[in-house]
């Protein structure tokens, strides 16, 4: 999945979750600064953060919540991911206020090199 | 050992003896889990005089109260409350863990890289660290009661 399809998959989740919440006001979620802030944190993190994908959905207890997918380059999953990782969750809990969107933010983290053999498309 | 260590110790060991396979992945997700929610159980009923009434304690904690207090938990740092950093590091590592065993044991079609596992394991691992750091605060124990009781009475 390239750039554009990846936007459309990020739109398509924020809609199923504003057509689908009845409990959060769709206008809590701040697409436009959710972006912003991951372009911020890319910039600031590059090269050991190669790019962040999200979605909007749900999680196991039906509260909502934003999954965030981190690629992380291999010379930083090398030096210490669980460092790269934290450091990515702190920027980002920085600059987005999910607590009044209403959502809870999780992470997962894999390398380019990891996600070569997976080859999940929500990753690419 | 508590049995909290040697379910972190296991959930290590299948991440790095099964690093090629998804089964060994999720199984070692899962554990992680479960020792930090095992570890926070086992600090809580260790409080009861009675010992033999304690398993039948541990088995009334809900995995979705558990959540709830340590979102608590998380707000009221935020919000200024004076709580250990700790305390916050073992409530974020606990939502977290949790949302990763739910995926674990139940989305196949979430594909485990080895960097999400020790991401994981080490989310654990510094939970494990810090609540020893601070079990004996008395913000530490406020939070274990909350864990276990029904509903806070109002202060």
């Amino acid at each position: 999945m390239g750039p554009t399809a990846a936007l459309a998959a990020t739109a398509l989740s924020i809609l199923r979750y504003a057509q689908g919440n009845t409990m959060v006001p769709s206008g809590k979620i701040k697409q436009p600064e959710i972006n912003a802030a991951i372009t911020e944190v890319v910039r600031l993190m590059t090269p050991d953060v190669v790019h962040i994908r999200f979605n909007i959905d749900r999680d196991w207890s039906g509260d909502w919540a934003i999954f965030f997918r981190v690629l992380l380059s291999d010379e930083a999953g090398k030096r210490g991911l669980p460092e790269v990782a934290n450091q990515v969750r702190w920027q980002l809990s920085e600059r987005l206020d999910f607590d009044s969107m209403g959502l809870f933010a999780y992470y997962n983290f894999r390398t380019v090199s990891e996600q070569e053999a997976l080859r999940e498309e929500s990753w690419a | 050992m508590p049995f909290a260590d040697d379910l972190l110790e296991v959930a290590h060991d299948l991440a790095h003896k099964e690093a090629a396979k998804q089964a060994g992945l999720r199984r070692a997700v899962s554990t992680a889990y479960y020792a930090l929610f095992h570890l926070l159980i086992e600090e809580a009923v260790s409080k009861w005089a009675i010992e033999r009434q304690r398993s039948i304690l541990a088995r009334t904690f809900e995995h979705g109260k558990m959540k709830g207090i340590c979102d608590g938990v998380l707000k009221d740092v935020k919000s200024g409350a004076p709580l250990p950093p700790e305390l916050n590091t073992v409530a974020d590592a606990f939502i977290q863990l949790q949302q990763h065993r739910q995926t674990a044991d139940y989305d196949n079609s979430k594909q485990w890289s080895t960097g999400d596992v020790v991401n994981v394991l080490d989310l654990a691992t510094r939970a494990f660290a810090a609540w020893r750091a601070i079990s004996a605060q008395d913000a530490a124990q406020d939070y274990l009661l909350q864990l276990f009781l029904p509903k806070m009475p109002r202060q």
